[in-house]
Order: structure tokens, then sequence, then C-alpha cells
């Protein structure tokens, strides 16, 4: 009976039941589909952050941080990275020599970055200079192929900075850095293999590659490295575990996990994170205002029907039950539907992506981090279970009070004409 | 059954106080057909309301079957109602939402009667009413007259010990308030069940086997009628 009473008060009034459940539906399947959107949007900048010439763990030499001079490199970074495979098998690991150097080109100079690395390992890893991002010329592992005609090694370097240099493919450059030795400075001549367009200005402009072991000759630095770069498929509460076991193994170094190595990324992605709790604040508010604004106006005009019910000899309880089961009803009715189309709106966005440079343009960087051009929703189960409980028990919280008022109106309210 | 000793109803605000009822005695027996008459405003509701246990006395003490009413918790004081007194108010009261039926059958569930029985019970009540054909109407959907035979049939169906109507005929035609009439000497007659009305109709009070006339908050007469028909009520109980 009190079940009949409730859904049909609610059919009573139509238009304002059905308004209100509008209202949840629609800020209910906006929420999951920018929660599946944000998500996905979040992995997707972190996996192609992490591919910046970054890692999702980077091991250095205990002082590399404070002090990033080639008297501060891993020695036998193969042992290293040994030892982390043994371990964790499904880490993919690459080693990488940096250092600041100035490369010249007829009569331009720029002060740059240059990164030795392994080129067959670091294409897998690297969205720097791998075949989608190379727009001219060759990849190191492509040039070294090629090697036997070559008399000079190759280098990969930004579209700006050829720009700036004034270069092309097969062009000589010289590069110019500051030996381990600290005497004189060090030079030596690279062809330019290839030209990468990454969309990060900063790696278009002051970024180049060479293969490790050419750099490691000019630097004097044999069998070093300034960083093992780690990349691994898990789930970031995995990737986390792993850091925190990695740190423990490996005291001697400095092991970082990616949101320290790359703290601009790791803020634009929570900052982007805060703005989604913002707005999952929003819609709570949006749902507990429409429920009880439902049940405020519904109970508003049935103050003689409850008190008649209590006249009769309804308990107050049972005349709260009917409040209360009304905005339940009414709650997850409205909750179902939402869920509904924010799981279809999130499968299509699953299956399909959403394709941010057609839906954008090209603005495809943001603060030093790189936005991803398409992305695919992601939605964290947990996270959803969580929200549509908390959703409804929002609903029972803001009829609490209402229904309970209902459930204490005087008997006489029954006797009294409306 | 009642057992009103030197009840005073006192109605006050900030502005002002206003002493509807003044020290009413009054018994009531079991098996009693009992207009409370007199003029409008003179307590008659009030005391009804009181008697019903929907109002509390300003002071005075009030015996329902031997228990102090003062004493009871508003939870028990609604199971009492639910279970041993069936209202009838002026305006009709039925819930909107509910069928005829439906509205006739909501205490009998409240108080735990088996949906079988329950639905039983009201059909029959509503056949007794003259409305078994309506079962399935809405209020909206049933005159005046009939929403008034559908809250008698909702006060009677659970078999109560005591009906209390407040004016009752108020809002009928002469034709459905002799056939509500007609069905609640019946009830009283069959099932001796205890009528208490208020009225100032002519047509009621000429029905009743007590007339007590109230006038400014006091009992002015307590008339006992000589058509006292209603047997022994005890025995009819209990059949
Ligand atoms: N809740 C109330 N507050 C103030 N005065 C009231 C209230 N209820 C009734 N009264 C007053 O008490 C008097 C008796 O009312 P009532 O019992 O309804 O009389 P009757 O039913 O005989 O017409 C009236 O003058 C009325 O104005
Ligand atoms: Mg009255």
């Amino acid at each position: 009976m009190i079940h009949k009473l409730a859904l049909r008060n609610l059919l009573r009034n139509k238009r304002r039941s059905s308004l209100t459940s509008v209202i949840i539906v629609f800020a209910f399947s906006m929420m999951i589909l920018f929660m599946g959107l944000s998500d996905g949007g979040h992995k997707a900048m972190i996996d192609i952050g992490v591919r910046m010439g970054l890692g999702h763990i980077i091991v250095q030499h205990d002082s590399y941080s404070d002090d990033p001079a080639l008297q501060h490199l891993i020695a036998k970074p193969e042992q290293v990275i040994e030892q982390i495979t043994q371990q964790y098998p499904t880490l993919t690991a690459v080693t990488r020599l940096r250092v600041d150097a100035l490369i010249q080109a007829g009569r331009h100079g720029v002060a740059l970055t240059i990164s030795g690395v392994q080129p067959n390992k670091e294409n897998q890893v690297s969205a720097i200079a791998d075949q989608k991002a190379i727009i001219a010329g060759q990849t190191l592992p492509q040039f070294s192929q090629d090697q036997q005609m070559q008399r000079l090694g190759g280098i990969v370097i930004g579209e700006t900075l050829a720009k700036n240099l004034e270069v092309r493919i097969g062009d000589t450059v010289t590069i110019t850095a500051k030996p381990a030795s600290g005497a004189d400075l060090a030079r030596s001549a690279f062809m330019v293999a290839g030209i990468f367009k990454t969309g990060l200005h900063e790696i278009d402009t002051f970024w180049a590659e060479v293969p490790l072991t050419s750099l490691q000759t000019l630097l004097e630095v044999p069998n070093s490295a300034s960083q093992i770069a780690l990349y691994s498929q898990a789930n970031p509460e995995t990737l986390a575990a792993i850091t925190q076991q990695l740190t423990t193994a490996l005291s001697d170094y400095d092991v970082q996990p990616w949101q320290t190595a790359a703290p601009e990324l790791y803020s634009a992605v929570t900052l982007d994170a805060a703005g989604m709790y913002l707005l999952m604040l929003i819609v709570y508010v949006v749902v507990a205002v429409g429920i009880l604004n439902t049940v405020l106006m519904s109970t508003f005009r049935r103050q003689k029907e409850f008190g008649m019910m209590i006249a009769l000899g309804s308990r107050a309880s049972t005349v709260s039950k009917v409040v209360l089961l009304e905005a339940v009803y009414l709650s997850a009715f409205s909750l179902s539907i939402g869920l509904a189309l924010g799981l279809w709106g999130h499968y299509h966005f699953a299956t399909e992506g959403l394709n941010f440079k057609e839906v954008f343009g090209t603005a495809m960087e943001a603060g030093g981090v790189l936005l991803p051009e398409k992305f695919y929703s992601i939605l964290d189960t947990s996270k959803l279970t969580l929200s549509v409980l908390f959703v409804f028990l929002l609903t029972i919280i803001v009829t609490l009070i209402p229904a309970i008022r209902a459930g204490h109106r005087s008997p006489l309210a029954a006797t009294q004409d409306a | 059954m009642i057992k009103l000793t030197k009840i005073n109803k006192i109605f006050a605000d900030k502005h002002q106080s206003f002493h509807c009822l003044k020290d009413i005695d009054l018994t009531i027996n079991q098996g009693e057909f009992t207009v409370i008459a007199g003029p409008s405003g003179s307590g008659k509701s009030t005391l009804l309301n009181i008697m019903g246990m929907l109002d509390k006395p300003t002071s005075g003490n009030y015996q329902f079957d031997d228990n102090d009413v003062a004493k009871f918790s508003s939870n028990k004081l609604a199971d009492i109602r639910r279970d041993k007194i069936g209202f009838v108010f002026q305006a009709y009261n039925l819930m909107p939402v509910l069928t005829a039926l439906e509205n006739t059958e909501m205490i009998m569930e409240f108080s735990g009667v088996s949906k079988k029985e329950r639905k039983q019970r009201a059909i029959e009540t509503l056949e007794a009413v003259g409305l078994g054909e309506f079962k399935n109407r809405f209020p909206a959907q049933l005159s005046g007259g009939q929403q008034q035979r559908v809250a008698v049939a909702r006060a009677i169906a659970a078999k109560p010990l005591l009906v209390i109507a407040d004016e009752p005929t108020a809002n009928l035609d002469s034709q459905s308030t002799e056939s509500l009439l007609d069905l609640m000497v019946s009830l009283n007659e069959k099932l001796g069940i205890t009528f208490i009305f208020s009225s100032h109709d002519p047509r009621v009070i000429e029905r009743a086997h007590r007339v007590i006339h109230l006038q400014d908050g006091k009992v002015m007469r307590d008339e006992q009628l000589e058509n006292v028909t209603a047997g022994q009520p005890q025995a009819a109980m209990s059949s």
C-alpha cells in the first residue's frame, strides 16, 4: 500500500516528477560521460607525456637530480637493468645519456639538450623520434641500417630547430660539449637523419637525439648513462607499488615516479581531475536540490492527507516511509536512466574515441603538456558505483527531514478544511 | 467505554484565549447511538476530536475502556485509533490517489489484516453502503454522497468499537442522508458498534437514542430518547 501511495503520488503531478527526472537524468549521464572522458583523457595525457623523453619510472644516480654532471652517471647501466627486469620482467627499460650542448650548422648555433639513446629500444617507448613523429628523413634505427654508406653518425632534430638552423636531411651539424675529462671542449659532426614534430615547442626547438654510443664516445663516458627509463602497461596502483618496491631495492639510486620526474604533467592531470570533482559536486547538488524541491512541493499540499493518515491510525513512520519512498522511486528511476544513457555515451567514446584534433582544432599543447590527439573513455567502475550509491544516499538524506515532518503532522489537520 | 470528567479545552494564542469546552462530564456506553447537537461554534467538533484522541484536553480526565488516555504515547494513540475507532469527517477526506476499495482497505493493511481478508471485508462493506460497483473508482470520480459513503465504509470495515462522525451529513442531499443514516442504524443494531455523531440536522437527531445538547462549550441537556433499540451490544459484538 505504501508503495502504491508513493508511486501514485509521483504520477499525480506528472509534469513536476518528469521535470525533476529529466534534470537528474541529464546531470547524471553527463557526469558519467565526463568521468569517462576525463579519466580517458588523463590516461592519454600521461601515456603521451611519459613518451616525451620521460618514463613511468626514472632511475638515476643519487646525486644527478641535484647536480646533473657527468660525474653523476649510472655506471654499467646494463647491470642495473638486469637487476630490475629480473624482478619485473614486464617492464621495458631504456638507457639514456643527456647533456647540454651546442649544435651548429653554418653560421647558426643553438644551445640544446642532446639525448643519447639506444635507437632500437628507444623506438619502442618514445614518441619523440618514432616513425609517427618523423616528418622528414628517417628514424635513427632506419638510418643506422644504411650506415655502411654513411661516414657520419645520424642525428634527429626537431622541426623548429631544423628551421632555425636552416638545415635539411643529409646536412651536417656539429655538436660541441664538455667531456668528462673536463679538458677542452669535444666536438663531433653528425648527419641530419630525420626531422621530428611532436607538437611540444620545447622539444621541437631544443632537442636532438643521437645514438647512445656516439654520445658516450664524445663525452668520454663509456658504458655510463644519465638515466634508465622504465615503461609499464600496469595500472596506476600497480605502478605506484612497483615504484615503491624499486625505491627499496635500488637504494643506491634515485628512483622517481613520473609524477615527480614531470611535475608539470602531474599538476596538469590533477588540476583537471579537480575540475572533474567540482563537476561531480555540482551534479550532486543538482540532484539533491531537484529531489528536495520535488519532495517539498509535493508534501506541502498534502499536509491534510498526512494528518488524515495519522488520524486514521497510521504510525508516524508509515507516513514518513511514503514520503521517503517517493524520493527513492524518483531517484532510482532517474538514476537508472541516467546511468543507462551515460554508459551508452561512454561505450561510444570508449570504442570510437574522442578526436581532440577534430573537435578543438590543433591546439595541442597546454602549459608544456601535450594534449592527446585522440583518446578513449575509461570508466572506473568503483568510482562509478560509489557515486551512484552516494547520489542515492543523498536522496534519502535530503528527504529525511520532510519525511519525518510529514509523519509528525497533527491528526487534527484531517479535521480542518483544506 | 468513554468517560469524560471535568474536560476543559482552551484555545490560546499570543493575543487571546478562548474557553471552548467547559467542565464537560460525560459517559458514553458501548452500543449507544449518540448525537452531539448544538449550534455552530458550540464546541461539537472540539469535543469529538478529544473523544477521538485527535486532540488533547487542556484539563480534565479522559478514560477510554478504563484507561487514562493522557498516559498514552502518540504511537499508542494511533494504534487505538486504528484498531478501535472509525472516523468519518465532515469533508470526506479520502486519499485521492487510492480507489474506493483501496481507501477502505488502507487501515486494515496498517493493522496487519491479511490481504485476502481485508479485500473481502472491504468489498462486503462497500456493497453494504451500496457502492459495490464503484469500488475501483477514484474519489474524484465519485459524487459527494458516494465519497461520504466510502468514508463510512472505511470507518466501519475494520469493525471498530466506536465510530465518530463529525457532521457526516452536512454536505449530503436528503436522500443520501437517509440512506447513510439507515446504514449506520443497522450497523449499530446488528454489530453493536457505538456511534457518536455531531449534527444540528433534525433528520439525524430524530434517529438517535441519546442527544447531548451543547451550547457555549457546556452540556445543556442530555436526553435519553425512548426508541432505544440497540439491543444487547455485548452479545452482538461477540456473535
Ligand atoms: N484550533 C482552534 N483555535 C482557536 N479556536 C478554535 C480552534 N478550533 C475551534 N476553535 C473555536 O472553538 C469554538 C468551537 O469550535 P468547534 O468545536 O469547531 O464548534 P462546532 O463544531 O460546534 O461548530 C469556535 O468558536 C471555534 O472558533
Ligand atoms: Mg464543527
